[in-house]
């Protein structure tokens, strides 16, 4: 029972560190967005009160279960995914349950919140969630090859679909980092991550100006509350994953306070050097349409895949 | 014994009374001519029996002299069946033209016992000119009594074949003069072994025009046309014996001349032979007159019998084996060919489509439809087991031209026979058939004979054993139990709808448990698939509200052929009950609304595979030399083409890439719970199969080009395709066969790595797919039937309608997808695993790719179906019935099992591989560890419950003041929207992803397969305009046939 106990305070432990993380690096970005458009932009603050707000609304309005279903699925989907990830090496307070299934599980557990979350939006009834989900899904099809002709390639270069196993390979020095080892498939992943982040170019499923807000449109009170929360949950841990694989993830050393310490201000460099590129990116370029991204994922960076796959089969 | 001889004197001397009895009233002459008949049948009836009893053959002496001086007959087993058969005929001919008799005079009848006396003569005679003038009579009798019908044409037909007749009468004449110049006697015994073909040029000129006599008679294609001219314009009743007794006795002819012919000729008779029945198949695909199109295939079916005959004595086989094959394939002409000609003389107009005036009429349909079949060469009938042979045979002793052009031209037949069967059951008419006993119980008999010889036969081919009655029934009742439940069940049709599917369970469950002692595990697990599957879908169509005539019948007969390919010990049992399957199948699907055009291309397609399968199974054969599969898994023989043929035929039955066409229209337009039974248990008998021939190929592998390679990417090709193609779809039907056809290529994929791994990965999607489509198709039939529709964007908003039904759906596409805590996240883990462990990296890329666009289409599919609006049409819609719902929630709870304790399934299936697979798959605890890393089903399904359950309850707590509203209560650009149907987003889900990828799945295959059809139509077209139904134009055709014939076979003289 015990055992049980200390398996839920670590996971709330690594949940509050990384919802925390994500929500202040969303504040940062929106400042950053704003002074790039020459506003001041709000507080970094913001999405704490954005989530006070919604989350103190006195009616909410539903459509159904599934609508009510939708949010749920979406957080649980973002929490369990960090709780697949191992966020800090050497730490088991930080593995959680990430000896339940390696990379592939959390791949695919991505999907989970994600597809509840559109059928919750889709019971709604409002078209432009149904048009914004068709987008978004269509937008993951074409990011998700790229993304796994990397892994592809990360398997092949140390055997191992672990995550913690790859972790491992990469201590040593940051030479040892994927980012080096194998900047191939590097390359390829962090565009694929442009698109998972869904920041400009590729921003179309939630296009505010045409869709307003896509899939989310109907949600608003609590829902909406939820919706946010598992936004910052969701970007920390596919951010703690581009880490873990491509930047030789963060490790607590001997432990200890400092140790710990040292390894959260570690991932919080990294996670944020990873996500202004997406920042940066969205800044400076223009929105696709969803046909243009999804010719764009296939074209280069899918060759570029192939490239990172052929590179360590050959050799 | 009577004296044989007294069949002429009765059959003559009789005529001569016909006219006088004629005075006395028509029925006594019509009286009469039974009479004759019917003593005919006995004489020839009781020697048939008495020989086959042991009793000795008999020559019988005429005119007190000894052969040469006088002329002889001979009675044996051969004649003795022939005669039987053909006076039995005649006989029952005179019931089906009783009533034109009546309005005929006096002699036609004398005409048609004259026939029948020529047959009589032809068959038993050993004189050269005796055999002459029997078919001068037999000749003129025919050529009259073709023109004796009232029309321009029919007297047009007659005098063509008088034409033609006249041609071969000189040449035999001609033919016969020679030979007696040069041997001094007609007696046909003692010119056997002469080789007079060897004495010098004119030897083999006279035995050329011998030959070239009979084949004329023999209609060889081109030199035809008179025949054909005379099928479309003669009467049914007469066409009945022209092309049963008539043909028949022509081809015994030829048979008994063989000695004298020499085996010189045997290279002409088999290129004439086959080149006519490939020909008049390929021809008679264009055909839409019925008595014209019997008349291609009668031409067709002698040509065959002539080309298997020679082929196979120029070959060297034993001509025990050449008479049975040859004979099997004479019985079901005769039989099939008379019955069919008989019904077709029940039918007004000449049209096929005009067939459909029986299609309220279950017993002649039934009539109808069995003979079409027997004729097309599906078990039990005799063909089917003649084919089998002939092809094992054709194989080993590499005869590869004459295999192709037999099975080609097969198909074509089947292509024009089941055609036919489509319109009669599809188009529609306001004409009822009237009932006419004297055709049809003619025409019922032959039918039930050709059953009876069909299972008498099989019995002598599964057991490879040729000596008639060694071998006891009993040991062949396994193989035809399809045949026994499916006629048992077809007697008690008369009961209640649910009634029938209860008998159809318990049967299922019964036959299950009594073969289940003899299961190996893997074959086991289908067995399971096949019966429990199929139990669990009886169940569920007694959701039907109609009686549903014929139906149960075809479903056990689908059900238990299909338990029967998992308990099959040989490659012709297997074969048997493939063919069974892929019968019952198609008669299930035709059942199908607007399935008449989908179920001709889907039995094409099968029987294109059933093909290849023979084919491959022959080359098995021929190289290893043995037919059971318990020595093909131990044995290490080496590599085989034979497994390239099996693997290609049980691909296109998947509906692999290129050869899917037939597949989203079978689907589509089925029954919805046959679609169920298509997508969830049918196609899993071409995966047992598919995985049969790994597992053989795996065994026999030894190095060199590897097809596994190949296998692999048209598995992950089928794939992706197929999930690109789902994703277009407006039919919520079509939709779900093209997502099977996308599981079938993961499920060939993981097999084509042939590790372990890849093996439990094909066998664990197997199981789930069953689970998976058995839901949504389930799911989908009763919203189907509440909606009244199959396009997804006239639905919507059904989820609270249908909530149940909703549930099934939505668990089964997230198994579907792959998304964990479910059951389908333990195959993709497997699948990628075991691709990256095997060094298939763009493989898996590949998978990858169309395990993601799964989601766009199982996303529209639930979307476009529950989400979204309610249309106002669908306000009173209801959940679907109890019949339907339960099953959906038995394989719910059996995938929730098998997701939470994946081990439950992935043990048993790992253990069921045979050794020579070895295990790769360690588990710990619940774990499972590949050499790349490790899953934990039940732990990832507790932490996604424990971490689901939490967020749900504190969203409960914390939320107080909740509204739920209405339909159209929605933020809509300030406005309200009007109409369900504007606002709910359905139609063209994917516009976008039409713009981007939509190239890649313009049919291109769909494209090849309507050339492929167009060519061999447009070819049929261009030759068949050699028949101009000119006299003169025939004549010189046959000259010319037999200029070239000379000229090709006589250069070298």
């Amino acid at each position: 029972m015990s055992h049980v106990l200390i398996l839920i305070g670590n996971a709330l432990l690594t949940l509050f560190v990384v919802m925390n993380w994500g929500l202040i690096m969303g504040g940062m970005v929106r400042k950053i967005v704003g002074r790039v458009h020459g506003r001041y932009g709000p507080p970094i603050w913001q999405p704490y009160i954005d989530i006070i707000k919604t989350l103190g609304k006195r009616t909410s309005v539903i459509h159904g279960v599934m609508f009510f279903l939708g949010p749920v699925f979406r957080l649980a989907g973002g929490i369990g995914t960090l709780m697949f990830i191992p966020v800090l090496f050497h730490s088991s307070v930080f593995a959680n349950f990430s000896f339940s299934g390696d990379l592939l599980l959390v791949m695919y557990f991505i999907f989970f919140g994600q597809l509840g979350m559109a059928l919750g939006a889709g019971e709604s009834g409002h078209p432009y969630s149904a048009m914004a989900v068709g987008r978004g899904l269509a937008q993951m099809t074409a990011f998700e090859v790229p993304f796994a002709l990397s892994v592809i390639s990360l398997a092949i270069q140390y055997k191992t679909l672990s995550v913690t196993g790859i972790v491992a390979a990469q201590q040593g020095g940051l030479l040892h980092w994927t980012l080096f080892t194998n900047p191939v498939a590097t390359i390829t992943a962090i565009i694929a991550m442009l698109g998972m982040n869904m920041h400009s170019p590729f921003d179309i499923v939630l296009a505010p100006q045409e869709i307003p807000i896509g899939p989310p449109t109907e949600f608003q009170s609590s829902f909406l509350g939820l919706l946010q929360t598992n936004r910052a949950i969701f970007t920390g841990a596919k951010l703690v994953l581009f880490m873990n694989l491509y930047l030789g993830g963060s490790s607590i050393g001997n432990g200890g306070f400092a140790g710990y310490a040292m390894a959260i201000i570690t991932m919080m460099a990294k996670t944020f050097g990873l996500y202004m590129i997406s920042v940066f990116v969205g800044v400076a370029y223009p929105r696709f349409r969803t046909e243009q991204s999804i010719r764009f994922f296939l074209g280069v960076p899918t060759v570029l895949g192939i490239l990172a796959i052929l590179i360590f089969w050959i050799w | 014994m009577v004296n044989p001889i007294y069949i002429f004197v009765i059959a003559l001397g009789g005529a001569f009374l016909i006219g006088p009895a004629d005075r006395l009233g028509k029925q006594a002459s019509v009286w009469l001519t039974t009479l004759i008949l019917a003593l005919m049948t006995w004489i020839a009836g009781s020697w048939f029996f008495a020989i086959s009893g042991g009793a000795e053959s008999q020559q019988i002496f005429t005119a007190g002299l000894r052969p040469p001086v006088s002329i002889n007959l001979f009675m044996g087993y051969k004649e003795a069946l022939i005669l039987f058969l053909s006076n039995a005929a005649g006989l029952l001919g005179v019931f089906a033209l009783r009533k034109r008799f009546n309005e005929l005079p006096a002699y036609a009848m004398m005409l048609y016992v004259a026939m029948l006396a020529g047959v009589n003569g032809i068959v038993m005679t050993r004189d050269l000119f005796n055999l002459f003038v029997f078919i001068e009579i037999n000749s003129i009798a025919t050529y009259a009594l073709i023109a004796l019908e009232p029309s321009r044409k029919a007297l047009s037909a007659g005098f063509k074949y008088m034409i033609a007749g006249g041609i071969a009468s000189i040449l035999f004449l001609l033919g016969t003069v020679y030979i007696y110049r040069l041997s001094g006697t007609l007696n046909i015994d003692q010119l056997s072994g002469m080789n007079i073909a060897l004495l010098g040029k004119a030897g083999w000129l006279a035995i050329f025009m011998l030959l070239m006599s009979i084949l004329i008679e023999l209609k060889p294609f081109p030199a035809n046309g008179w025949a054909l001219d005379v099928y479309q314009s003669a009467h049914g009743g007469v066409l009945a014996l022209i092309s049963s007794a008539n043909a028949g006795a022509m081809f015994y002819a030829l048979y008994k001349l063989m000695p004298v012919i020499g085996d010189g000729f045997l290279n002409l008779i088999a290129v004439v032979g086959l080149v006519t029945f490939f020909f008049s198949n390929l021809l008679g695909t264009r055909q839409f007159n019925f008595k014209r199109l019997l008349g291609y295939s009668s031409v067709g079916q002698i040509g065959l019998m002539m080309g298997v005959y020679a082929l196979m004595t120029r070959l060297g086989y034993d001509e025990g084996l050449i008479l049975i094959i040859t004979g099997a394939i004479f019985i079901n002409h005769f039989l099939a060919k008379a019955g069919l000609f008989w019904l077709s003389e029940t039918i007004e107009g000449e049209n096929l489509s005009d067939w459909s005036a029986i299609r309220e009429r279950p017993e002649k349909l039934f009539g109808f439809g069995a003979l079409l079949i027997a004729l097309a060469g599906f078990p039990p009938f005799p063909t089917f087991w003649a084919k089998w042979n002939l092809v094992l045979r054709l194989m080993d002793s590499g005869s590869y031209v004459a295999l192709v052009a037999i099975l080609l031209g097969s198909l074509f037949e089947i292509f024009m026979l089941l055609r036919w069967f489509g319109l009669a059951l599809k188009i529609d008419t306001a004409k009822q058939a009237e009932d006419n006993h004297g055709l049809e119980i003619p025409a019922r008999l032959f039918m039930l004979a050709l059953v009876v010889v069909g299972l008498r036969a099989s019995c002598y081919f599964i057991h490879g054993n040729f000596v008639i009655d060694t071998i006891a029934l009993p040991s062949c009742v396994p193989v035809m139990a399809p045949l026994v439940v499916g006629a048992f069940l077809y007697l008690v049709d008369w009961l209640p709808m649910k009634m029938k599917a209860g008998l159809t369970i318990v049967l299922t469950g019964i036959y299950f448990y009594f073969v289940l002692p003899a299961i190996q595990p893997l074959p086991m697990l289908f067995a399971a698939i096949f019966a429990l599957g199929g139990m669990l879908i009886t169940f569920a169509s007694m959701n039907r509200e109609i009686n549903s005539r014929g139906f149960y019948p075809l479903l056990i007969m689908m059900i238990t052929s299909l338990i029967n390919l998992t308990i099959s010990e040989s490659t012709l049992e297997f074969f048997t009950a493939w063919e069974f399957m892929t019968l019952s199948s198609y008669l299930l699907l035709i059942r199908g609304k607007n399935a008449g055009e989908h179920a001709l291309r889907y039995v094409m397609f099968s029987m294109g595979a059933a093909f290849l399968i023979m084919s491959g199974f022959a080359v098995m054969y021929s190289t290893t030399g043995v037919t059971d599969f318990y020595s093909l898994l131990l044995g290490r023989y080496g590599f085989s083409w034979g497994f390239v043929l099996v693997g290609l035929g049980m691909l296109i039955k998947m509906g692999g890439i290129g050869f899917h066409v037939w597949l989203p229209g079978a689907y589509a337009e089925a029954e919805d719970d046959i679609s169920t039974f298509f997508s969830a248990i049918l196609s899993k008998a071409a995966v047992y199969g598919l995985m049969l021939v790994a597992l053989i190929y795996t065994i026999n592998y030894h190095g060199g080009f590897d097809f596994r390679n190949v296998l692999g990417w048209l598995g992950v090709l089928t794939a992706v395709f197929g999930a690109l193609m789902a994703v277009f779809q407006e039919d919520i039907k079509r939709l779900l066969a093209y997502s099977s056809m996308s599981q079938l290529g993961y499920i060939v994929l993981a097999l084509a790595m042939a590790d372990h791994l890849g093996w439990v990965t094909a066998l664990y999607i197997t199981v789930l797919h069953v689970m998976f489509k058995g839901m949504l198709f389930l799911a989908v039939a009763g919203i189907v039937q509440a909606t009244g529709t199959h396009l997804m964007y006239r639905m919507g908003g059904l989820i609270k309608k249908m909530p149940l039904s909703f549930i099934s759906v939505l668990i089964a596409i997230i198994a579907v997808s792959g998304v964990p805590p479910l059951a389908g996240f333990g195959a993709k883990w497997m699948l990628y695993t075991s691709l990256i462990q095997k060094g298939w990296y763009l493989q898996a890329g590949v998978a990858f790719f169309s395990s993601a666009i799964a989601f766009l289409y199982l996303f529209r599919l639930i979307h476009s179906m529950f989400l979204g609006q309610l249309k106002y049409e669908n306000r009173e819609v209801k959940e679907a019935s109890p019949w339907l719902i339960a099953p959906q929630f038995v394989l719910l709870m059996a995938i929730m099992a098998v997701s939470t304790f994946p081990s439950l399934l992935l043990k048993p299936l790992s253990a069921m591989l045979p050794e020579s697979i070895p295990g790769t798959i360690v588990w710990q605890g619940g774990t499972m560890l590949s050499s790349l890393g490790y899953w934990n089903g039940t732990l990832v399904m507790w932490v996604t419950m424990g971490v689901f359950g939490l967020v749900l309850l504190w969203l409960i707590l914390w939320l107080r003041n909740v509204k739920k509203v209405g339909q159209f209560n929605i933020v809509y650009s300030a406005e309200k929207p009007m109409l369900p149907e504007t606002t709910h987003y359905a139609y063209n889900f994917f516009p976008f992803y039409q713009k981007a990828l939509g190239g890649l799945v313009k049919p291109r295959a769909t494209s090849f397969w309507n050339g492929v059809t167009e060519w061999t139509a447009s070819t049929a077209g261009v030759i068949r305009q050699l028949y101009t139904g000119n006299a003169q134009t025939y004549a010189m055709q046959i000259f010319l046939y037999i200029i070239v014939l000379y000229l090709v076979f006589g250069v070298g003289l």
